[in-house]
């Protein structure tokens, strides 16, 4: 029953995203012991930011990229040419899936993607436009 | 895959079959299996895409080696009969006028394009999001990229993956572009 307590005290305080101590300290009834009290309270407040970071890590979301690999290739020959400089580039992904529905093994597939300079400049010109919406979000 | 092919109506045949050789001669990136599947689905059919993506490849190894060999459309529908003998006549009837249409088409390209050994990249689609809030957290306000990518597998079928990215990760992510594409020029 305590331990119940409180995982539900953590998880309101981190769900409101309180931060300054009063406001903890008056989600205990009034004749709760003083230096308990305190003492709750202050373990809470260092703890607050990395649950928060925690609950926002675990929500749930599509699948995550967790590793980018890459590597620059040029094609000399092939059987039906015989000599050619072709530059092309693989690109390796791995993606883990929500973590929420995996539990503890977690699945991380891994997509393999050749790409010509042509299809590398048009998703430059997409990331470019990402970036550039970001700025403008992140100005306002 | 034989006995799964007669429960293709005859045009979803067809436009599979088209798509096929548009995607031998490099007119089209890919085979749209998924969206073709659920077509036929949609008109009552019940076959998955799993069979349907089995029926495409086998299609696809047919037109090209037919076409690597220079067959007419008699020799095809000779070899097929021998092969195959539960095809269901629509069936043949269907890969017989495809092929007698368009499957001379079929260069065997010089193209350097080719040795598909992995997937090709065909279209990146992207979004960019706030997460507001969550049953664990009231007020979250976390930015992130979300990202789905469009690629060819070496069959030649088309299929999606998305993926999220926080923002430190979708720098990371351009960065690494711009270098790919600054080693590309360089080679």
């Amino acid at each position: 029953q305590l331990v119940s307590a409180l995982h539900n005290l953590t998880r309101h305080v981190v769900y409101r995203g309180l931060i300054r101590a009063e406001d903890i300290l008056c989600l205990f009834p009034e004749n709760f012991h003083q230096n308990l009290k305190n003492l709750l309270t202050k373990i809470i407040l260092e703890n607050v930011s990395t649950w928060r970071n925690e609950a926002q890590a675990s929500q749930i979301s599509l699948p995550r990229l967790v590793d980018l690999d890459w590597r620059v290739d040029i094609k000399t020959s092939s059987d039906s040419i015989a000599r050619m400089a072709v530059p092309t580039c693989l690109l390796q992904l791995k993606i883990q899936e929500d973590a929420a529905l995996c539990g503890n093994n977690p699945v991380v597939s891994a997509l393999t993607v050749e790409l010509s300079k042509e299809t590398l400049d048009t998703m430059l010109e997409g990331l470019g436009r990402i970036r550039d919406q970001l700025s403008a979000v992140a100005n306002k | 895959a034989a006995d799964k092919i007669r429960l293709i109506p005859q045009d979803f045949l067809a436009e599979l079959c088209e798509q096929i050789i548009q995607h031998l001669n490099r007119k089209i990136p890919g085979i749209n299996t998924a969206e073709l599947c659920q077509r036929i689905q949609t008109s009552g059919v019940d076959i998955n895409i799993g069979d349907l993506a089995k029926i495409a490849n086998t299609l696809s190894f047919l037109f090209s080696t037919a076409a690597r060999n220079n067959l007419s459309t008699e020799e095809l529908v000779t070899t097929l009969g021998s092969g195959v003998s539960t095809l269901p006549k629509h069936a043949v009837q269907v890969i017989r006028h495809v092929w007698n249409e368009q499957g001379k088409a079929i260069a065997v390209s010089e193209d350097a394009g080719n040795m598909a050994t992995v997937g090709q990249f065909v279209d990146m689609k992207w979004k960019l999001g706030v997460a507001m809030s969550s049953d664990t957290c009231r007020s979250l306000k976390y930015p992130y990229v979300t990202v789905t990518l469009t690629v060819a597998d070496p069959s030649g079928q088309i299929t999606d993956k998305s993926f999220e990215m926080t923002i430190p990760q979708f720098k990371n992510f351009f960065r690494q572009f711009k270098e790919m594409a600054s080693v590309l020029e360089t080679v």
